[in-house]
């Protein structure tokens, strides 16, 4: 019986961790690529969230579909956001002041995103019925949620998808390669400015799917971005800060100790096992699992 | 002989500091110059400048007659300039071949990347087998041999190579250099050399130019300069 619930809390564990996985790539992506902590990434995965709603609502589109139909319009965003504000504190030299600024421009992002969306569709939270959010698969005793199981799998795939990219594609390499050193990147005719836009938005589209993905099972209201872009950045820094693997991987963990620490705690704090894995991690490998030290040859 | 590269009266300068001041120079198709000189004279900066790195205070940079002051990085790349950098800037978490191939990333050498990429393999054996190794992970002079591969890649009409001997044993220093001599007996390849090794790269190329303080102080073809008092003296120990 204990084995069981055991089991149950992991396998519930992996399911919401795959979803935080998807998420978190897209803001490690952001961050490998540009230097940018870009607080808005809740406020993008919530107004995927109501994208997804709509399409839902108003056209009956499955929201697993609707998840991946907010891909396209959440890159077209990501871009029209670097072009219109995110460029004008990127790359043009003093690193120290244009963190600042950044620091500034994300947050003011989202708390204006967060306002709007609240004066033009109300603070009440919504929700999508579907028929599968309420059934689930028996596995012998254990019980799998059919709406967390696609979601999961819509997840896994995309994540999949965005690492081929990134190792099979030119794009993909020429991503990783202004990440790594963008001076020399533009040795090669490596625009670091379009890196930035590219990389903008995809991180905006992954994490707009994420939350189309999340819409199956969980309420949608203007303020959900900020319990998830928290656990983005325990993702993130545990994964090892700009790692895409780390921050798949981060991501996977997360769910799994906000799940296990149900076991012992009560559910209101179940955040509490997130930052105490977070701590633990941060202090026995600073460079997070997946970071590398920094390397002079 | 056209020139590939003409640079007039160019300046720069960090936080009020000249680091270049009024430097003219040419460099003809076909080319291979040197540019030498004390550390901090300006060489890394001069190159710098060449592609779009840092920012230009004065002056004109035209390559194959059509001014590039303007224009970034990588639009300068694109248009055939290979950098080369100062520490080698390999991406040290992609593979050697990914670090080969972003080589040729520029439109116009993408066509032939298969091509270049088995050159450049040629040129450099212990490429081949570090092939599917992360370039991070490579000793100091096989990042030397990527770096070059790498600007190689391009199909340049210009390399510009920036102390490729930097903190490198002797003889791989001395494999470097046999290797950049090679490349110009085969490819007749247009080379622009920044080095500290003074005797090295004025034996290797066909003129040079040296740079003090931010100046050019004397130029002139390789005899002329091996033979200079002030060269002897300053930097040959004679």
């Amino acid at each position: 019986m204990i084995v069981a619930d055991l089991v149950q809390y992991v396998v519930t564990g992996l399911l919401l961790g795959g979803v935080y996985a998807l998420m978190s790539i897209g803001l490690a992506l952001i961050f490998g690529v540009m230097r940018v902590v870009n607080f808005a990434q809740g406020d993008f995965m919530m107004l995927g969230m109501y994208l997804t709603y709509w399409l839902a609502i108003g056209y009956g589109v499955d929201p697993l579909l609707g998840a991946l139909l907010t891909i396209p319009p959440f890159f077209v965003l990501g871009l029209l956001v670097h072009r219109v504000l995110l460029v004008h504190v990127t790359g043009h030299g003093d690193p120290q002041r244009e963190m600042d600024a950044q620091l500034i421009l994300t947050l003011g992002l989202s708390l204006v995103i967060t306002n709007a969306v609240t004066m033009i569709l109300s603070p009440e939270p919504r929700g999508i019925k579907t028929a599968y959010a309420t059934q689930a698969f028996a596995v012998g005793p254990i019980l799998v949620n059919q709406a967390r199981s696609y979601a999961f799998a819509l997840a896994l795939l995309l994540a999949v998808l965005v690492y081929v990219f990134l190792t099979r594609t030119d794009l993909g390499k020429a991503l990783r390669a202004a990440a790594d050193d963008p001076e020399a990147a533009g040795y090669q005719a490596i625009d670091v400015r379009t890196m930035h836009a590219v990389a903008f938005g995809i991180g905006i589209a992954l994490v707009a799917a994420a939350g189309g993905l999340l819409a199956t099972y969980h309420p949608i209201e203007p303020t959900v971005g900020v319990n998830f872009i928290v656990l983005m950045f325990v993702a993130v820094v545990l994964g090892g800060l700009g790692s895409i693997p780390g921050a798949f991987i981060g991501g996977i963990v997360i769910g799994l100790v906000q799940s296990l620490t149900l076991l012992v705690l009560p559910f209101q704090l179940q955040n509490v096992g997130v930052f105490v894995a977070f701590l633990l991690v941060l202090y026995l490998r600073p460079q997070g699992l997946f970071g590398q030290r920094l390397r002079t040859v | 002989m056209s020139a590939m590269l003409k640079i007039a009266g160019l300046g720069v300068s960090y936080g009020g500091l000249h680091a270049l001041a009024d430097v003219s120079l040419d460099v003809a198709d076909g080319e291979f110059v040197t540019i030498v000189g004390p550390n901090g004279a300006g060489k890394t900066t001069l190159l710098k400048a060449i592609s779009g790195a840092v920012r230009v205070e004065s002056g004109h940079i035209e390559f194959r007659g059509r001014d590039v002051g303007a224009l970034s990085p990588a639009r300068r790349a694109a248009l055939g300039i290979a950098h080369v950098p100062e520490g080698r800037r390999v991406f040290p978490s992609l593979t050697v071949l990914d670090n080969l191939e972003l080589g040729s990333y520029r439109a116009a050498a993408r066509p032939r990347r298969a091509e270049s990429l088995e050159a450049v393999l040629a040129l450099f054996p212990v490429l081949r087998s570090r092939a599917k190794q992360l370039a991070g992970s490579l000793s100091g002079g096989e990042q030397q041999m990527l770096a070059l591969g790498r600007g190689l890649m391009a199909q340049p009409d210009l390399l510009l190579l920036d102390e490729p001997s930097q903190g490198l044993g002797p003889r791989i220093v001395e494999q470097i250099f046999e290797t950049i001599a090679e490349i110009r007996r085969r490819r007749r390849l247009t080379i622009l050399l920044v080095e500290q090794r003074v005797v090295e790269a004025l034996e290797l190329a066909d003129r040079g130019y040296v740079l003090e303080t931010g100046r050019v102080v004397l130029a002139g073809g390789r005899g002329a300069l091996l033979a200079d008092p002030r060269v002897q003296g300053a930097y040959l120990g004679a």
